[in-house]
């Protein structure tokens, strides 16, 4: 299964997405959970260059802009992958950057030194990454959801047929798009790296529609949800993490408040203008 | 996969309209110096003829309508810039906003060219009013029920039938109603047909209702035999439903579901900084969230505006991005409420305390009007395949 958002996005962003479907269904997800060796399918991965897409090109990457790598992050998302490909792949474009070496394997952002990637940066693509990756697991959820809705029978009926139900898959639905622009303002910058603002603004909503879109899922569900077995958790369990990595809602929240109080713009539309006009928007 | 879960891409206003921005801002600045804030909050629902006049003579009204009949020939960015505008700063625009908005598209879409040349191009002065003859006391999410009834006659119809919770009815000139040509309420969809109505007519009594606040924008409208001229029907006879369904997306689909609260918003925001002295972790956190899901929504409102420039009619999209905006015009007083509440020892500003008294008591209107959020989520369901 691949995801919805491949139809609009670049053909780097679709045969990734593609790749993932292949390689990384629930039953591989499950099997790198639980202890199978990393390796081989990080050695396939990283030999299908998918790991350099933001490197730059004279350092032998692909050099893709930073908006079409939400949606690399996104498929990260929406297909659970349980190893830090999103994180290595800024790890690695950063390193090149910067004229480093770039160790083989899976790379967290937190071990980068701070004379590579200073605390603020760290924040900033932290609150960007976890905003796509909580867009593509909260899509993969509501996909799940509404299926599970229109197939499980209580009452004689689907229970998709009944408005409560329906209006919660309506609510996570909503959510699940307010996450996916969040997601598209987070990598929107002209440069190489997210706008802290708007990163911290996609994080702030992101975030929430992560739990949003988590419970509601649960909820459609019913027990089966909360079972090893159903696929439902392998994104959940993810969503749940992802809000509060890299700071929580509130965190995001709190940065977007100081920005806009050690700035010069009372009025809140000139302050949203003034971040979107800065990446181009 | 559903349209429902296809990409809205971040779409950015083209350089043209966004340069609207800054002559529009000078204008009103200009023209609502004078206006309190208290009164700005009151956001759209605010009337004044003079301004809208005024407005419309700038060329600010009928952006998207097109040129021969004295719009601007533009895009739907184009007013979504103006609009933005008109609503930071709090303009009554009440006196146009329904006929730009909906109405005069509506007549250009289905009207014969006569009406067009009638109606149109007297909206785009803003000069006639238009108010929204959907909601009746049988049909309120159930618009399919309504009873109102015209009946043909030697020379046109006879209007029998009431409306109800019909803003600005008792100032404007003309009603868009949507009422049975046959059949009956169990025909549902089928039967219904819209009608552009002289409010002046014989037959037709106004009757205001006092809303929470004590005051009456929204009124009852009582048609007693009214006898209207054959070119009074709007479209074709008995697509009155599919008519309406598409007036409802010109309804639905603009930024006014965003910023209901703005004007408060930006009152206490000044206040902030006013008071000397910086904002406590609270503050700074709803700064942020309000600021944060005001820029997410904003994008998608922008998103559903580039649909419709590409021709499309986002019905579906329009939905999530209103039920989510008024979700925001109903959280910005609640919220603000909560957090200036946790010091009742302070001292408001009159303008702030008076705004924020105002869009808290009004605020639960915002998901009402223009279809709740239980109609709309409906819609959404049906988007996902459920309905």
């Amino acid at each position: 299964m691949t995801s919805a958002m491949s139809n609009d996005d670049t053909s780097i962003a679709a045969a990734f997405d593609a790749w993932l479907a292949d390689r990384c269904a629930p039953a591989v997800v499950r099997a790198l959970e639980g202890g199978a060796p990393a390796e081989p399918w990080w050695r396939e991965l990283e030999a299908a260059g998918w790991l350099d897409a933001l490197v730059p090109e004279r350092e032998g990457g692909a050099g893709l802009p930073l908006a079409d790598v939400r949606a690399l992050v996104e498929a990260c998302g929406y297909h659970a992958v349980p190893l830090p490909v999103a994180d290595t792949l800024v790890a690695r474009a950063t390193l090149a950057r910067r004229g480093r070496e770039r160790a083989r394997g899976p790379l967290r952002l937190a071990d980068l030194g701070t004379d590579v990637l200073d605390a603020e940066a760290r924040v900033t693509w932290q609150a960007a990454l976890t905003s796509a990756l909580i867009a593509g697991a909260a899509g993969r959820v509501l996909e799940l959801s509404v299926a599970h809705a229109q197939q499980r029978v209580q009452f004689g009926r689907p229970i998709g047929n009944f408005q409560a139900v329906q209006h919660q898959l309506a609510v996570m639905a909503e959510h699940v798009a307010a996450a996916r622009i969040a997601a598209q303002l987070a990598f929107a910058a002209r440069g190489d790296e997210p706008d802290a603002v708007l990163a911290a603004m996609a994080k702030s909503v992101a975030g929430e529609a992560a739990s949003a879109v988590a419970a509601g899922g649960h909820a459609v569900h019913g027990a089966i949800g909360i079972t090893a077995e159903c696929d439902l958790q392998l994104y959940t369990r993810r969503l749940v993490a992802w809000r509060t990595e890299g700071g929580s809602p509130s965190h995001a929240a709190r940065r977007v408040g100081d920005a806009w109080w050690s700035g010069r713009t009372d009025r809140a539309i000139d302050f949203m203008l003034a971040r979107l006009s800065a990446a181009g928007l | 996969m559903s349209s429902v879960l296809d990409l809205l891409p971040l779409t950015r206003i083209p350089p043209e309209d966004e340069a609207l921005r800054a002559p529009v801002r000078a204008f009103l600045d200009d023209a609502l110096r004078v206006l309190p804030p208290e009164e700005r909050a009151r956001s759209w629902s605010g009337f004044d003829a003079a301004f809208s006049r005024a407005l419309g003579a700038r060329g600010f009204i009928g952006l998207t309508l097109p040129k021969e009949y004295g719009g601007a020939g533009r895009s739907a960015f184009a007013r979504f810039v103006v609009v933005e505008e008109l609503l930071r700063a709090g303009a009554p625009v009440a006196a146009h906003w329904i006929g730009d908005r909906q109405s005069a598209p509506q007549i250009l879409r289905f009207g014969t060219r006569a009406q067009a040349e009638r109606y149109v191009p007297a909206v785009c002065r803003g000069e006639l009013v238009f108010c929204i003859g959907m909601s009746e006391p049988g049909a309120g999410s159930d618009l399919a029920a309504v009873r109102s009834r015209a009946t043909r006659t030697p020379h046109g119809w006879r209007l029998d039938g009431q409306k109800v919770w019909t803003t600005n009815a008792h100032r404007a000139h003309l009603i868009l109603a949507l009422v049975r040509t046959s059949g009956d309420a169990t025909s549902r969809h089928a039967g219904l047909s819209q009608f552009i109505v002289d409010l002046s007519l014989p037959g037709i009594t106004v009757r205001p209702i006092r809303d929470l606040n004590g005051e009456s924008h929204f009124n009852e409208v009582f048609f007693d035999g009214v006898e209207l001229p054959e070119d009074a029907l709007l479209g074709e006879e008995g697509a009155g439903w599919k008519q309406v369904t598409s007036e409802l997306v010109s309804e639905r689909s603009g930024p006014e579901r965003i910023y209901a609260s703005i004007v408060l918003f930006d009152e206490w925001l000044s206040w902030l900084r006013a008071r000397g002295r910086a904002p406590g972790e609270r503050e700074r956190v709803l700064t942020g969230r309000v600021l944060s899901t005001m820029t997410v929504l904003r994008s998608l409102s922008a998103a559903v505006q580039g649909r419709i420039v590409a021709g499309g009619s986002p019905a579906t999209e329009a939905a999530l991005v209103k039920d989510l905006g008024t979700t925001l015009e109903q959280y910005i007083p609640d919220a603000l409420a909560d957090v200036i509440g946790e010091h009742p020892e302070e001292a408001l500003p009159d303008a702030l305390a008076l705004a924020l008294r105002h869009v808290a008591q009004i605020a639960p209107s915002f998901s009402l009007r223009g279809g709740t959020r239980e109609v709309l989520r409906g819609m959404i369901a049906r988007g996902l395949g459920l309905r």
